[in-house]
């Protein structure tokens, strides 16, 4: 099934500056490689080798907090990809 | 300071006085307040002018930059004439232009872990506004371990974020992101910046310290406001304290502020020297590669290296550089290569204070070599 992805702006570069993307996946695991194979490198950027969420990055499945690959993702739900900010 | 209020305050603040939300009580307390903002640029233009506005008794700005040409565009505490001059001496000056009533102070230097208690021990409540991701989780380890209140506002391209910690009420940055990417989170500088994005965040941040000083409302606490300027979209992601966060959490492991591994001054950064795409193409033209004596060494993560490269370029990723001072070779010119120019532009610094001469940086990093040399270039 598809979802609305809402990126961070730092993640933007990956995505051609796009805000929002949709990708296929009925898990955050198959969202984010679904997101991969079309903006390659964009995964690496939010998990770490050992498949954790970095810790600069947090994920929302809707308003609920994505603490691991395996959170369900239902159709209508979007998620959102936080990255911590640094300008002033 | 007397905390009453004059007649000439009382005309003054009248519209305040007629929110029962700060009446005298409230406007009173905010002429006791004493406010430190960290960075008097994007963010701290509009917040300082909104809080001195607003007669928060004491305002310290702490930034040790000059006014730049560039700054202007979002920077609304400096004009035309303040280029070249130091930031919290004109801000200190417009900001008592624009009320004479309160004291303003001008801390003309970098933030940095040994300045931050003797900085903090002089103010109530602060607000974050600095431009460098180490310098957002140093302010916010002092806040907590000193129990100051933390407004925290951040910008990037067309996109704010917006945070308040308050000691013993909630999560605190640390617990919205344990960790910090540097290298990875590009300042307005590296990325460019929405001119009134600053503006809006910067304002927000004023409104929740007000919130703050008077005790209205609820503020931003375990609360992540985010805002698409492009969108035009505000958000906000609940998040809660961490029992593990290693300054606020059960067992904290941070006792005393300090600076992140690897810290560069900003005057380290600024003396690096950069090579464009194409002198960098001309340069690996020039001759054979084993006679050239430039190594290239870029310092992404090794996955992000695998995906695409330059033929010659060796890997060692920044955090190795930032910890081990690895070995870097001295007998070739170092350029250091990375996606966006931001993690070179560190390795560099660091690379310079461990000895090298002149090291050089791939100006705008991979990407702009792909925009300008090489197109096919996988990233």
């Amino acid at each position: 099934m598809n979802c609305t992805v809402n990126v961070a702006s730092p993640l933007r570069d990956y995505t051609g500056g796009a805000a929002t993307v949709s990708a296929r996946g009925a898990t955050l695991a198959e969202i984010l490689l679904d997101l991969d194979r079309r903006f390659p490198g964009m995964r690496f950027r939010m998990i770490d080798e050992q498949q954790r969420i970095r810790r600069h990055i947090r994920i929302f499945i809707a308003s609920r907090e994505a603490h691991e690959l395996a959170a369900p993702v239902a159709a209508d739900e979007p998620v959102h990809l936080l990255c911590a900010l640094s300008g002033g | 300071m007397s905390q009453e209020l004059s007649s000439a305050e009382l005309r003054r603040y009248s519209r305040h006085l007629s929110l029962t939300e700060i009446g005298v009580a409230g406007q009173q307390r905010l002429k006791a307040a004493r406010l430190l903002i960290i960075g008097a640029g994007g963010l701290g233009s509009p917040a300082a002018l909104y809080l001195a506005a607003a007669g928060v008794g004491t305002v310290g700005l702490v930034d040790f930059d000059l006014v730049d040409e560039s700054n202007l565009q979002r920077q609304v505490l400096y004009d035309t004439a303040s280029i070249g001059a130091p930031k919290t001496a004109v801000a200190r000056a417009r900001l008592e232009a624009l009320n004479p009533a309160i004291r303003v102070v001008a801390h003309q230097l970098e933030l940095c872990a040994a300045n931050v208690a003797q900085l903090f021990k002089d103010y109530d409540l602060v607000i974050d506004g600095s431009d460098r991701i180490g310098t957002r989780y140093l302010v916010n380890d002092a806040c907590v371990l000193y129990g100051k209140p933390l407004i925290s506002a951040a910008i990037h391209r067309f996109e704010g974020q917006a945070m308040t910690y308050v000691p013993g009420q909630g999560p605190c940055y640390r617990c919205l992101f344990p960790a910090m990417a540097e290298g990875i989170v590009p300042n307005c500088a590296e990325v460019g910046v929405l001119g009134v994005l600053p503006g809006v965040l910067g304002t927000i941040a004023a409104t929740e310290a007000i919130k703050l000083i008077v005790g209205a409302g609820a503020p931003l606490i375990g609360r992540l406001l985010t805002y698409d300027a492009l969108e035009l979209r505000f958000n906000e992601f609940r998040f809660a304290r961490r029992a593990d966060c290693a300054v606020c959490g059960e067992h904290p492991s941070i006792a005393a502020p300090a600076d992140p591994p690897g810290f560069c001054t900003l005057e380290e950064l600024r003396r690096v020297r950069g090579i464009s795409p194409l002198q960098l193409a001309q340069a690996l033209a020039s001759a054979p590669a084993a006679l050239t004596p430039i190594s290239l060494i870029d310092v992404r993560e090794p996955d992000e290296f695998e995906t695409g490269h330059l033929p010659r370029a060796i890997n060692i990723p920044l955090a190795q550089i930032e910890q081990s001072g690895q070995r870097l070779p001295r007998d070739h010119t170092v350029v250091f290569i990375c996606r966006s120019g931001s993690r070179s532009l560190k390795a560099c610094a660091l690379a310079r204070r461990a000895g090298l001469e002149q090291p050089l940086q791939l100006e705008g990093g991979l990407l702009a070599w792909k925009a300008a040399v090489e197109p096919s270039l996988p990233l």
